[in-house]
């Protein structure tokens, strides 16, 4: 275990580009949820169908493989990514899919009348859906997306398969370094696990606090 | 003047048959107040009215503005935005938005709608509380707020964007019965105000009476009958209407 700590250094900085890529990847993910949610609901034939191939190819693929397609695949069209900028890409596009579902989900669930009264009052469906039903649908979408935000925590992961230096992929050199298996696997657990709960934490605090507002 | 027109206008659901050509005519300023049974498309017509519904066949027309069955899709949303604007509405379950204060609900369209600046909005906004007699609530959410607050609130959003044609469709259902007295204050309130034309669905036989210049009966998706709400609730000519109102008196 001492291994472990001698090497901080080397670990926190795979923490830090686990919770990077987490980040950035929630960022962008929820550009394209929102984008694709409000497709599915407002868009023409073509954009509805459109945005439900999207999210039925992202959930029925592994994040793996489309994190491979991202890194290696995209080089025989000559578009050769960075392994950190192609983690990002790869894993935007797959939690914007999952994101694009909470927000489609919660977007439904504000009741019609608020549409209504919206559009009765002179606004166009745009001004009723950005002004009126996204506040309120943003609110019952917190919880979902903020347990997608921790699953995504755990996801990255999985880019240590096309080598960048997050916290398995620094575990996974230690281990090379000095041949030992247990302590870093252990150590990087742990640490997974401290920034589940702390992200945890936040959630329900923020869960608590919307569930008493207005 | 006519303020609301609509000339053989039809609704239907798939094959459902929910309005039958239905030719309706207000003038400005008057009260009408619409009865029928549950079920008759009552809520339906007003829907019509300012296009929360599409038309299947017919027309309507609000203060010269006409939306029709199958018309351009952008000429349809031209008219319709128009219209909208001329129009407030009162839903049965108020529909406020609960994100929103008092105030905020009153002046969100002069915001977004009218791009009023939001000083002005806010006194504006003021004035319509004042109206209702809800200056004091300006900063409570709406799940603060009584029914009868919430009906009062929605009312004066609707007023907020100072239109010609109120309508409204069953202000007062959905409120207990000790709370249904203040909105029909306030709507006498604005039926005495000039110039106001109103078209209430409501079961209240006692607005209908003392308020109202014409009542229309509906049954079916057809106006059946309509006159004077003195010679309408003594003698109605019609079965129809006999039957409604025998069942509505005894309760
Ligand atoms: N969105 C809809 N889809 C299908 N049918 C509908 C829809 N809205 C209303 N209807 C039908 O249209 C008919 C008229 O409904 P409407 O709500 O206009 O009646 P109403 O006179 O307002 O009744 P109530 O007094 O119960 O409010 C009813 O038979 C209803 O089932
Ligand atoms: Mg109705």
């Amino acid at each position: 275990m001492e291994l472990v700590f001698e090497n901080w250094e080397l670990l926190f900085k795979g923490a830090y580009y686990t919770l990077y890529i987490a980040v950035i990847s929630m960022f962008f993910g929820l550009f394209i949820g929102v984008t694709v949610a409000l497709a599915r609901l407002k868009g023409n034939r073509p954009v509805r169908w459109a945005a439900r191939v999207y999210v039925s190819v992202i959930r029925g693929t592994p994040a793996l493989v489309q994190i491979v397609i991202v890194y290696y695949g995209l080089v025989d069209y000559g578009i050769t990514l960075g392994p950190l900028t192609a983690a990002c890409i790869a894993l935007s596009i797959n939690i914007g899919a999952y994101l694009s579902e909470a927000i489609r989900g919660a977007i439904l669930s504000i009741p019609k009348g608020q549409t209504e009264a919206a559009l009765a009052t002179g606004m166009t469906s745009w001004q009723a859906m950005y002004r009126i039903v996204l506040p309120q649908a943003a609110r019952v979408a917190i919880p979902p997306m903020g347990n997608t935000f921790i699953g995504m925590l755990k996801e990255t992961s999985l880019v240590s398969f096309i080598a960048v230096p997050e916290l398995l992929r620094s575990a996974q050199l230690l281990i090379a370094r000095y041949y030992v298996n247990m302590p870093f696997y252990i150590g990087i657990a742990i640490m997974y696990w401290i920034m589940s709960t702390v992200f945890s934490a936040i959630l329900e605090a923020v869960e608590k606090r919307l569930s008493k507002a207005y | 003047m006519t303020m609301i027109q609509t000339k053989k206008l039809s609704k239907a659901y798939h094959d459902n048959e929910v309005l039958k050509s239905i030719d309706l005519e207000v003038r400005q300023g008057e009260i009408v107040v619409l009865l029928g049974p549950s079920g008759s498309g009552k809520s339906t017509l007003l829907r019509c009215l300012n296009g929360l519904e599409t038309l299947t066949k017919g027309a309507v027309e609000i203060n010269g503005v006409r939306l029709e069955a199958g018309m351009k899709n952008r000429a349809f949303k031209t008219n319709l935005l128009q219209i909208r604007k001329q129009t407030g509405m009162v839903f049965q379950q108020f529909n406020l938005y609960p994100h929103k204060t008092a105030l905020g609900n009153v002046i969100e369209s002069l915001l977004i709608v009218k791009k009023m600046p939001r000083t002005q909005a806010e006194q504006l906004g003021m004035k319509m509380l004042e109206r209702v007699g809800l200056a004091d609530k300006r900063d409570a959410y709406p799940s603060k707020l009584s029914g009868g607050q919430q009906q009062r609130v929605a009312i004066a959003r609707a007023l907020a964007m100072e239109p010609d044609i109120l309508l409204f469709d069953e202000p007062t259902s959905a409120l207990d019965p000790e709370l249904v007295g203040e909105v029909l204050d306030v709507m006498r309130m604005l039926a005495r105000d000039e110039g106001m034309t109103m078209l209430v669905v409501t079961h209240e036989m006692s607005f209908a009476r003392n308020v109202a210049n014409r009542v229309l009966f509906m049954d079916e998706g057809v106006i059946v009958e309509e006159g004077e709400p003195e010679s309408f609730f003594r003698q109605p000519k019609t079965e129809r209407a006999q039957r409604f109102l025998n069942k509505i008196n005894q309760h």
